[in-house]
């Protein structure tokens, strides 16, 4: 018979487990799909536009209501670290914004998103176009609510902007390859960011604009479908 | 540096888990399972956490991370295989994202969790 001292017991000073399975992000994700029902109950359409600082999001988003405002009922929310310049730019087309500052946050969240659209009138609305903050990695790992994703880059970006940031084009449902007029200037070539994204998602429709002379517009407004 | 909006939503879940349980014993060790798809960077998470980590159920607590595969998946010939970074030496993926067996664009199917798997504690000194 085994003596007492022989067999191996759990000691009371011995570390203890708790198995768990909680998605930290569930939060989030939660209030997106909250964010999203408010939406879709007001028959809402929301497209998240996302690109890299100064690619051209605001310039592109003004030029896709200048055109649609006469038909669709739209507003825009407008992510940036700080000021309302964004906000304001899209205010002289004369829809609803909100302009949301995340103060020292790279990204726009759910909750975020949540507190902009009880500042706007949901069931005056069609249409809403969300700019988040300019980044092209952080703002990929926070879902909003939104239907579809327009991620913006430039030309002026270089040569190299699609491979480096492969999840974000992974996710996005139209790309605007923006600033196409400084295109011969930057030596960069659009068809090679072209083949680049459709690589990398052939289902992203890819549209060259300059927003500046309204190129490329009509064709963003059709490929999201919100024409 | 969204780690340090994904430490805040760690610490927040830990706190409310501890509010939830009476946890006899001092928290050792938070293990995290993170999908490798996840644009997260452990070395900036870790140290967001500490920073966060002051409480006094959380304090002194380190943090475990094991990364989950993504799984590639060709919707033309069926290829399925687990989605490799490229090339790790950059911080940055290379687009290998087409089939080695048939070049097809291929979907890819997990990788994108951020689940707390595991506490670990030292049991409460009796004294």
């Amino acid at each position: 018979m085994a003596r007492q001292e022989d067999i191996v017991t759990s000691s009371e000073n011995e570390v203890f487990d708790v198995e768990l399975e909680t998605d930290i992000l569930k939060a989030n994700k939660e209030l997106a799909l909250a964010n999203h029902a408010k939406l879709k109950e007001n028959g809402i359409t929301a497209i998240d536009v996302m690109g890299s600082v100064g690619s051209g999001k605001t310039s592109l988003i003004k030029a896709v209501v200048s055109l649609l405002k006469g038909t669709r009922r739209i507003a825009v929310i407008e992510g940036d670290v700080t000021t309302t310049i964004d906000a304001d730019i899209i205010g002289s087309e004369g829809v609803p914004t909100v302009q949301v500052n995340t103060g020292k946050e790279c990204h726009l969240d759910a909750n975020l998103i949540r507190k902009a659209l009880a500042r706007l009138e949901l069931s005056n609305l069609d249409l809403i176009f969300i700019e988040n903050v300019g980044n092209l990695i952080c703002p990929a790992e926070f879902p909003l609510g939104s239907d579809k994703r327009l991620v913006v880059i430039s030309v002026t970006e270089g040569p190299y902007m699609v491979v480096k940031h492969p999840m974000m084009f992974h996710e996005a449902n139209s790309v605007a390859i923006n600033k196409i007029d400084l295109a011969d200037a930057m030596g960069v070539n659009p068809s090679n960011l072209k083949r680049d994204i459709s690589q990398l998602n052939p289902k992203a429709t890819v549209v060259a604009t300059d927003c500046r002379r309204m190129i490329g517009i009509r064709e963003v407004i059709s490929s999201l479908g919100v024409g | 540096m969204h780690e340090f909006s994904i430490a805040t939503s760690l610490v927040d879940t830990l706190l409310e888990f501890a509010e939830k349980n009476q946890t006899k014993g001092k928290l050792m060790e938070v293990h995290l399972r993170i999908g490798a798809l996840r644009a997260i960077s452990i070395e900036q998470l870790k140290f967001s956490y500490q920073v966060l980590a002051k409480n006094q159920f959380l304090n002194g607590s380190r943090l475990i991370v094991k990364e989950s595969p993504a799984m590639m998946h060709c919707p033309k010939c069926g290829f399925r295989k687990e989605f490799e970074v490229a090339d790790d030496s950059y911080h940055f993926t290379l687009p290998t994202l087409s089939c080695p067996e048939c070049g097809t664009s291929v979907d890819l199917e997990g990788g994108d969790e951020v689940v707390i798997t595991k506490l670990r504690f030292q049991p409460a000194s009796k004294r």
